[in-house]
């Protein structure tokens, strides 16, 4: 019963890495740590369940059967529950993505200065225009392409805002009502998860969108490209990323959801 | 439970349980293979025969050793029952996951820009002074009233005397197996202990989960602590209990915490690797309920005190 326990971890680990799911829940450097983990538990659950027969006491179980071996402090019946029901519940609910309340809980109505992260200062290296037009690729219509942490980041970073103010720009990351200062209803938040080692550790990392009019009807917590002009305005004391945006359109999701470190 | 609420706490437990399990794994294997191949007492060789000093060199052997906190407390489990000292092996379990060079190396990179060859030194000098701290301490004590009932008899069973030099008072049994078997009940042992290990971390990741995506209650006071000298120690180091983060990645979140003193980083970073929700339920593999509950409280005062104290020495006001 054990074995089979084990074996559902390592199948349910297997199944998330061959799916290609396991991108939304670890860090790529955790993904080949959790393939691994998950063949050794079928490798091990396997092997014990056709050995199960065998004879083969463990020394400090001083019994006399493998049976006893096998259980353990506890009863087999009691650890299989333990480790399948919570195991296969989560698998049963999970939509590999978070809802908006636990979303804000993790950062995205926060100001840049609240949410800040330091750490990724020296991986965002473009401060001169010379810098800027080697390292992005500009749209058709003229818009740079910027990824939604490089903007986040300049909110707190001077010289990079320098560079950034007023710059026509495209970003892309997943559209959400704008719940803040936002009384003629023309703003609109867009954000992206950044993730350290899984997704429990993430945070998210918004700007402000504000329109002219009315923002275009797109799905809530979907995927969007937005483009137009970057400002840093101060609201509430705080310097605030706002794309003054002049188009926005449903998009695809990139094949890595969320910001990595190290990447 | 509304929808909303199932699939944040579906996702936060996948993820923290994707990975963590292979750790546990790693431990229970190591574990299964002492249990089977490593003679009683072994340990002992390694160790001085002076009980002090053989304490404070178990908190150095994460530098030679480097495993998680998930993965050290079955390895731990099995080396007291091989006759390592409880002394030693509390302050191995409580150092390894910090002083040890994964940690050093993901502290130092994440504290850049943010002192980070001081917060990476301090970090590790207070994890070991902690950890020798616990382990002369229970140097003191005696073996019945620090571990659960059933791993004090398993331990006399194999026949290790409490006190004094360590050495078996009868044979054990893994030599007289032949290599098939023994090969069979290494791998039903670490079965047996993943399985004892990971009932306790499904627990434990499922409130963290719980906690983390805001389902629990309680979880907001802590943002509002953040700006006291005294409170904010205790804030991140409620946070690090709560969060259950893998001492190899812990840094990252402190060094975002930047409404956080250094001190109070300090204390999340110290305390976190040592106590959290996650380990509560693993230590109770090992640990009688009175002294984790000891341990969680003496530990909590001395990282969070000593914190405050090392930012007063070491950081310019």
């Amino acid at each position: 019963m054990l074995s089979v326990a084990v074996m559902v971890w390592g199948g349910v680990m297997l199944y998330f890495y061959t799916s290609g799911r396991i991108v939304t829940y670890l860090a790529p450097d955790f993904r080949i740590i959790a393939l691994a983990g998950g063949l050794g538990l079928m490798v091990i659950g396997l092997f014990n369940l056709l050995m199960c027969t065998v004879p083969a006491v463990v020394p400090h179980d001083h019994k006399g059967d493998a049976d006893a071996a096998e259980r353990g402090d506890m009863h087999p019946l009691t650890g299989f529950l333990l480790m399948v029901v919570p195991m296969v519940l989560s698998v049963a609910w999970t939509t590999d993505e978070y809802s908006l309340a636990a979303l804000e809980r993790k950062g995205l109505y926060e100001a840049p200065s609240a949410t800040s992260l330091p750490f990724m200062a020296p991986t965002l290296a473009p401060v001169t225009m010379e810098d800027l037009e080697r390292t992005h690729r500009r749209t058709e219509d003229g818009f740079f392409e910027f990824s939604l942490m490089e903007l986040f980041f300049a909110s707190g970073d001077r010289q990079l805002q320098g560079v950034l103010d007023g710059l026509e720009v495209e970003t892309e990351g997943r559209w959400v009502d704008e719940r803040r200062n936002n009384e003629d209803g023309n703003r609109k938040r867009l954000y992206r998860l950044f993730m350290m080692c899984c997704i429990a550790d993430s945070r998210a990392i918004p700007i402000i969108l504000e329109f002219e009019g009315t923002p275009p009807e797109l799905p809530e917590n979907e995927w969007a490209r937005v483009a137009g002009t970057m400002t840093f305005p101060l609201e509430d004391g705080v310097i605030q990323p706002v794309l003054k945006a002049e188009r926005a359109m449903a998009a695809d999701p990139p094949v890595e959801e969320t910001f990595l470190r190290n990447h | 439970m509304s929808p909303d609420a199932q699939q944040d706490f579906a996702l936060a437990f996948l993820s923290i349980l994707f990975e963590g399990a292979p750790f546990i794994l790693m431990g229970t294997l190591i574990s299964g293979f002492i249990d089977v191949y490593l003679p009683p007492g072994t340990m002992d060789r390694f160790l001085p025969k002076n009980k002090k000093l053989a304490v404070m060199v178990s908190g150095l052997l994460g530098a030679i050793f480097p495993v998680c906190e998930c993965a050290v407390v079955p390895v731990i489990r099995r080396l007291v029952k091989k006759g390592l000292p409880v002394s030693c092996g509390l302050t191995y379990m409580l150092a390894a996951p910090i002083v040890n060079p994964i940690t050093a190396l993901s502290t130092w990179k994440a504290f850049q820009g943010q002192g980070p060859w001081l917060m990476t030194s301090s970090r590790l000098m207070l994890g070991f002074l902690l950890a020798v701290g616990v382990g002369l301490i229970v140097t003191r004590m005696r073996m019945r009233t620090v571990l659960r009932a059933k791993l004090v008899d398993d331990i006399e069973r194999e026949g290790f005397m409490e006190t004094g030099r360590r050495t078996p008072l009868k044979s054990s049994a893994p030599g007289k197996l032949p290599e098939g078997a023994r090969l069979v009940a290494a791998f039903r042992s670490a079965m047996r202990d993943f399985v004892e290990v990971g009932v306790y971390f499904t627990i434990g990741v499922a409130i963290t989960a719980l906690f983390n995506t805001g389902i629990a209650p309680g979880a907001d006071w802590l943002d509002g602590l953040a700006t006291h000298a005294v409170a904010a120690p205790a804030a991140l180091m409620m946070l690090g209990f709560i969060l259950s983060l893998c001492s190899t990645s812990d840094a990252f979140i402190a060094a975002t915490l930047d409404k956080f003193s250094w001190g109070a980083k300090l204390a999340f970073l110290t305390y976190g690797p040592m106590m959290d929700v996650k380990l509560i339920f693993l230590y109770l593999t090992v640990l009688r309920r009175w002294f984790i509950a000891a341990l969680a409280v003496g530990l909590f005062v001395a990282a969070g005190g000593l914190s405050v104290l090392v930012e007063h020495w070491l950081i310019p006001m």
